[in-house]
């Protein structure tokens, strides 16, 4: 981040739309990565699999909290689309891996 | 601690908290008070007309004269282990009440008992329907909505709510080890609303990002499954769910199931410390019968808001899943439980239910002095030899509606509270008339405090919250006074239902006092003044 770029909540609006859109795409697939790749891995019960969906809302809560640390509105759109294209790809490439 | 990112994150958190305090004040305050569901809706319910309940080794011929006399239950039926007022009958199933004949009613639970002659006899459980209403408010923000839109809102509160925790935190985090504990009397009002929030905040902060963080999940985990499902799962959630369902008992459908007592004491001896409250009894279409047992365990957390779950077999007692039975679970299964008992405060027993009461609480005055800041903050100071200042619009609205959605809230609650042990055998239907109630006090509270303006409403609608909480304790003592007008006392813990209920109401009169002196004195540049 550019120290320069004084931050403020003028511009809240950009940044928060994409909080919440991108950073509920980040959670489902940090989720993902968790559901295929954390301990116990894809079929390890049912207790998992609400496990996995539980981890959406902290994720989510805490992008939509750090996304106003994005200088711009146009920042936060493209650092958290990066961010999702990451964790998509991980999940993707795991997977194609595992396969 | 950069300036710039802290005055960012104070703009975020008190936007956030403007918009979102008084919906979580109404949460907070009822759910406060779901904590103690289970007496209170004893304390509510009237005295069934049900001959009393077989003692649990007796069942088997109830159960069999029920069975006899409602074969179409058989698909789905329960034996209540613990009974008591609010749960009369020993045996007792689902039915749904239909009002006309095209019109589906609402699930209403029936019960048996067998008379002293013998003769069965089955009748409506009436269960008071109020702390279905607290719950409901809880739950919905208190809005009167279709479930399914109204978690959508809560759902967004929540999100909104995490993010107003974290920018709450940034705030403080340059001067939190100075100013944690310091309450500054003297200095300004603001200062000590501010230190009142801020000790409150912090030092609840854990409790509170239990409470965001799981409500999200509440309101949105069909949401979060079904994305899940697509992205993730490649649409096996399905297939998921049925293999974590619990399998069928081996035994032979032909064969004599246990009795209840039988299949209550197999499973205690293999879950020591489990203490079953109701086993739920369904036969598929082949004849067999299926059996699942709720209870609780005060050493571990439990999945549903009071009870824990065990598959069984109900031919021999074999315990067939411990997913969700406290102490048994798989690893996975028991943090999820886990994330479910710390948002319901169901692990530890009545220490840990009194602590979530007054989290609860303090969790309300949060929301409520947060909303006194923000009008604190852009409150117009006299200067000298200058004419008064007017104070905004928004200000003067924001505290009318503080006032009055706050006040309001808790004297709806207990104004329906008090018309508890009045309404069974008077109206037709209890439930709307709890809901009417309810909203007609609440509605009446906030008029009030936008036609008188916060000052007068402030200590107005505190009086107002006092008597109407007096009222509960008021109508028992009426009820145990003049046995004829058909009230009811249970005794016992029901007492402390009573006793809150006077407490609160002394603690809301001392508001009144305290607030009426302060608005009558207020200096003259503040919307708390009265006169205006």
């Amino acid at each position: 981040m550019n120290a320069r770029t004084r931050l403020s909540s003028r511009n809240w609006f950009g940044k928060a739309s994409a909080g919440l859109a991108l950073g509920f795409g980040l959670a489902v697939a940090v989720s993902g990565l968790f559901a295929w790749f954390g301990p116990g891995g894809l079929l390890a019960g049912t207790g998992k699999t609400q496990f996995n969906m539980w981890l959406i809302s902290p994720v989510w809560v805490a992008t939509l909290s750090l996304c106003f640390l994005f200088p711009s509105s146009r920042s936060a759109w493209y650092g958290l689309g990066l961010a999702n294209l990451a964790a998509f790809g991980l999940l993707a490439a795991g997977r194609w891996l595992l396969a | 601690m950069r300036t710039d990112i802290v005055r960012m994150y104070r703009h975020i958190h008190s936007w956030i908290g403007v918009a979102c305090g008084l919906a979580l004040f109404i949460a907070f305050y009822a759910g406060a008070l779901t904590m103690f569901e289970i007496p209170l809706q004893r304390w509510a319910t009237p005295p069934s007309a049900l001959p009393s309940p077989p003692p649990l080794s007796a069942t088997q011929a109830l159960l069999d004269a029920t069975l006899a006399a409602r074969p179409e239950i058989a698909s789905a039926y329960y034996v209540n282990v613990a009974t008591g007022p609010e749960t009369p009958a020993r045996v007792s199933w689902l039915k749904e009440a239909r009002r006309s004949r095209d019109d589906d009613g609402p699930i209403v639970e029936f019960g048996a008992a067998l008379a002293p002659d013998g003769q069965w006899v089955s009748a409506r459980l009436e269960a008071a329907p109020v702390t279905g209403l607290i719950d409901r408010l809880h739950q919905q923000v208190g809005l009167p909505l279709p479930h399914e839109a109204a978690m959508v809102v809560t759902g967004g509160i929540a999100l909104l709510y995490g993010v107003a925790l974290f920018s709450g935190f940034v705030t403080i985090l340059p001067t939190v080890l100075r100013d944690l504990f310091a309450l500054r009397l003297g200095d300004s009002v603001k200062r000590l609303w501010l230190d009142v929030h801020n000790a409150l905040g912090v030092v609840s902060l854990p409790f509170h990002l239990v409470m965001a963080l799981s409500v999200v999940v509440f309101a949105f985990h069909d949401g979060f499954y079904a994305t899940q499902d697509a992205v993730v799962y490649e649409g096996d959630l399905q297939q998921q769910w049925a293999q974590g369902r619990p399998p069928h008992p081996e035994s032979d459908p032909a064969a004599a199931l246990l009795t209840p007592d039988e299949l209550v004491d197999r499973v205690v001896a293999q879950a020591p410390g489990f203490a079953p409250t109701r086993l739920e009894y369904s036969t598929d279409a082949g004849g067999r019968v299926s059996a699942r047992v709720l209870g609780a365990d005060p050493r571990y957390a439990l999945r549903g808001p009071t009870f824990g779950i065990a598959a069984v077999d109900p031919y021999d007692g074999r315990l067939l899943q411990t997913d969700y039975l406290p102490g048994h679970q798989p690893v996975y299964a028991a943090i999820v439980s886990n994330f479910f008992a710390l948002h319901f405060g169901n692990y530890g027993g009545n220490p840990i239910r009194w602590a979530y009461f007054m989290l609860g609480l303090t969790g309300a005055l949060v929301f409520y002095t947060g909303n006194l800041l923000w009008i604190e903050s852009r409150r117009k100071f006299a200067k000298r030899d200058s004419p008064l200042p007017a104070q905004t619009r928004s200000a003067r609205a924001l505290g009318s509606l503080t006032v009055g959605v706050a006040l309001g809230c808790v004297a709806g609650i207990s104004a329906s509270l008090a018309a508890t042990k009045w309404l069974p055998g008077r109206v037709h239907d209890v439930t709307t008339w709890h809901e009417g109630i309810y909203y007609a006090v609440f509605l009446a509270a906030v008029t009030w405090a936008i036609l008188r303006g916060p000052a007068r409403a402030s200590f107005e609608l505190l009086w107002a919250a006092a008597l109407a909480t007096a009222l509960i304790a008021i109508s028992s003592l009426v009820a145990a006074l003049v046995p004829g007008l058909g009230g009811w006392n249970w005794g016992g813990t029901t007492l402390v239902v009573d006793g809150v209920a006077l407490a609160g109401a002394l603690l809301f009169a001392y508001l009144a006092r305290r607030t009426r002196r302060r608005v009558l004195g207020a200096p003259h540049d503040s919307i708390w003044a009265a006169d205006r």
